[in-house]
């Protein structure tokens, strides 16, 4: 098998098993009643949203990754500038689908000026 | 009936999950350098049942990021729906055991909100929430197989060069899905401070370790600061 097909499967499995062990968590702890300790409880309630901006910040480590020194002006703006309509509207008109397509089709403009 | 009730109430799911995984399958066709990308688009999304690391997943397939990185990533995305379930346990009593496996192994957010929003009770509830789940999975899982599968079937139409080239950027529909998944958490005020405590810590990250490092150094930190600073972060 080739590395990249055994890489893609070693990913497929463990993820799965963890994505899987995580959600059924609560059932194998804590059987049909109880409640978690405030620990698990308060980790769970805080996690979520500074994952999410760890992964903001990864995804803009990428573009900056991207760069180089034939990269016109536009490009190296594009991932600001589409971001912050992306957030606009999310605010303004609360329709994921709506920002995300949004803010995609921008950016592929912003990259091809 | 109640399988109409069920479809009726999934179509903005439908809306939803085919549009967003059709996208993150195009991208595993045209950046995730694999082949029979459609075969593993269906697998992961059958697998994962999530948006964030179905994104993610073309970036670690580009980049062949260390497993203990991603699990840790898995870990912290996910971590949320182990909370989920327990307010669902009671409800789902008396369902065989089967039901409940897969239930509980494919809630995600959007089916979460809906099996909390209805109103049925005892055994007509969990079949409801059984045709529900199946369907917001089975939405997801042909979004994203499409999405490969079109993203194969335009290279082999045109080539991978020109599909390249036409979809070039469309990465950015990842940095999209997070920011607007972000600006939705950042209505709620009890989430501004966690939220803040990330972005530093990712940004300190990011400048020592530099991206292919930045993951579990982000992770420790964000956690540390969680157990440093519960006094305050902690408003039950």
């Amino acid at each position: 098998m080739e590395s990249k097909a055994l890489y893609a499967l070693t990913v497929l499995v463990s993820v799965g098993v963890l994505s899987y062990l995580l959600r059924a968590l609560p059932f194998l702890l804590f059987g049909t009643r109880g409640e978690p300790p405030a620990l698990v409880k308060y980790v769970g309630r805080v996690l979520s949203p500074a994952a999410i901006a760890m992964l903001v910040v990864y995804c803009y480590a990428g573009e900056v990754a991207k760069l180089t020194p034939n990269t016109h002006m536009w490009a190296i703006a594009a991932p600001y500038l589409a971001g912050v309509l992306t957030i606009a509207l999310q605010l303004w008109r609360r329709n994921p689908l709506l920002s995300i397509i949004a803010g995609t089709l921008f950016y592929m403009l912003l990259v091809r000026l | 009936m109640l399988f109409r009730r069920a479809f009726k109430d999934s179509i903005p799911v439908l809306m939803g999950y085919s549009t967003m995984g059709f996208a993150s399958g195009l991208l595993l066709a045209v950046g995730g350098a694999i082949s029979w990308s459609p075969l593993w688009a269906a697998a992961t999304s059958a697998a994962f049942v999530s948006g964030p690391l179905q994104y993610i997943f073309v970036d670690w397939m580009a980049t062949s990021l260390a497993i203990g990185s991603v699990l840790l990533v898995t870990l912290c995305v996910n971590f949320r729906y182990s909370l989920y379930g327990l307010s669902l346990i009671e409800r789902f009593q008396g369902a065989s055991l089967w039901k409940k496996a897969y239930l509980i192994g494919t809630i995600t957010d959007e089916t979460y909100a809906l099996q909390m929003a209805c109103d049925l009770k005892g055994g007509t509830y969990v079949t409801y929430c059984l045709f529900l789940t199946m369907l917001d999975h089975l939405y997801w899982i042909c979004g994203v197989t499409a999405g490969a599968v079109v993203g194969v079937l335009a290279q082999g139409a045109f080539s991978p060069e020109k599909v390249a080239a036409a979809t070039q950027g469309i990465d950015f529909a990842m940095t999209a899905l997070f920011l607007v998944i972000l600006a939705d958490l950042l209505r709620n005020a009890a989430n501004r401070l966690p939220a803040l405590i990330g972005l530093v810590a990712a940004l300190v990250a990011v400048f020592v370790f530099g991206k292919g490092g930045m993951l579990i150094p982000a992770i420790s930190l964000i956690v540390a600061a969680f157990l440093a600073f519960r006094r305050w972060l902690d408003g039950k």
